[in-house]
């Protein structure tokens, strides 16, 4: 019984760590909005997703979530006319990095609500926890 | 004395037992909030008045060191898919942190009954012992 709550501890623990994960891609994208290439025509940095899955542990009998994969996002870059910057291809236009901040803010939001929630569980937990070893009392 | 043997306490430990699996499997849901085709999951409604009837049934004798006992493993709750979750998301999954984070509350409420229970039955016996507040 009390190993149920423990298992819920760890449950809520590995959800933690997944979006906490998520939370550094998001500043690694943020970091690299206008990052640029450093040759002529270069591609810039290519925005990062996260995609979760779900593993069975066998020894707590649940379904712990895990990062599957970091996955490039594949859509376009956006082209600016800046014939003396560095990366500038031959007609004079400059690639930029296909991250929009509003994106990644949302993206953030949703990883932090789910990061609340899950300490809502573990809170939840402990407070049953508390409650059978009160009843000692 | 057999605790067990008093039909509030089985009740209460058997329903502890039961919200204690549930909480397990609402904290994998919302774990699982943002894994792409996670459908939430909840435990089966366990009919309390079949744990307070039941007897403690036959024990098979465990005469060797690898032998398991059948006394909790025999007992495993039910675990099931949620069967109208409010709203599925384009990636297929159905976790709605705000009901499973209700579910959760109640949850604990029940958990706090039960054991709000379990001690005053407790302190029955105490006052009986004459060593109770007689409250």
């Amino acid at each position: 019984m009390a190993n149920d709550l423990e298992s819920a501890l760890s449950i809520a623990a590995s959800g933690m760590r997944a979006q906490g994960f998520r939370l550094k891609v998001v500043a690694q994208n943020i970091a690299n909005a206008s990052s640029t290439s450093d040759r002529p025509g270069g591609e810039p940095y290519r925005r990062k997703i996260v995609s979760f899955a779900n593993v069975l542990d066998r020894e707590l009998d649940a379904k712990l979530v895990e990062i599957k994969k970091v996955k490039e996002d594949p859509s376009q870059f956006s082209l600016v006319y800046d014939p003396n910057h560095p990366a500038a291809n031959d007609k004079g236009f400059v690639k930029n990095p296909n991250v929009n901040v509003l994106v990644e803010m949302m993206d953030m939001r949703e990883a932090q609500r789910s990061y609340e929630a899950n300490l809502n569980m573990i809170e939840s937990s402990k407070q049953l926890m508390s409650r059978t070893i009160g009843l000692l009392r | 004395m057999d605790m067990n043997k008093i039909a509030v306490f089985r009740m209460t430990t058997g329903k502890m037992g039961w919200l204690a699996e549930r909480q397990r499997v609402l904290s994998q849901n919302v774990a699982n909030s943002d894994t792409p085709k996670y459908q939430p999951k909840d435990l089966k409604a366990v009919d309390f008045k079949r744990l307070v009837q039941k007897s403690e049934g036959m024990q098979i004798a465990r005469t060797h060191r690898d032998h398991r006992s059948l006394g909790s493993e025999g007992q495993k709750y039910q675990v099931e898919k949620s069967r109208d979750p409010y709203e599925t998301a384009p990636d297929g999954n159905a976790v709605i942190l705000e009901e499973q984070l209700i579910k959760a509350a109640k949850t604990t409420a029940d958990y706090e009954l039960m054991t709000s229970l379990y001690r005053k039955h407790v302190n029955m016996f105490k006052i009986a012992l004459g060593r109770g507040q007689g409250q």
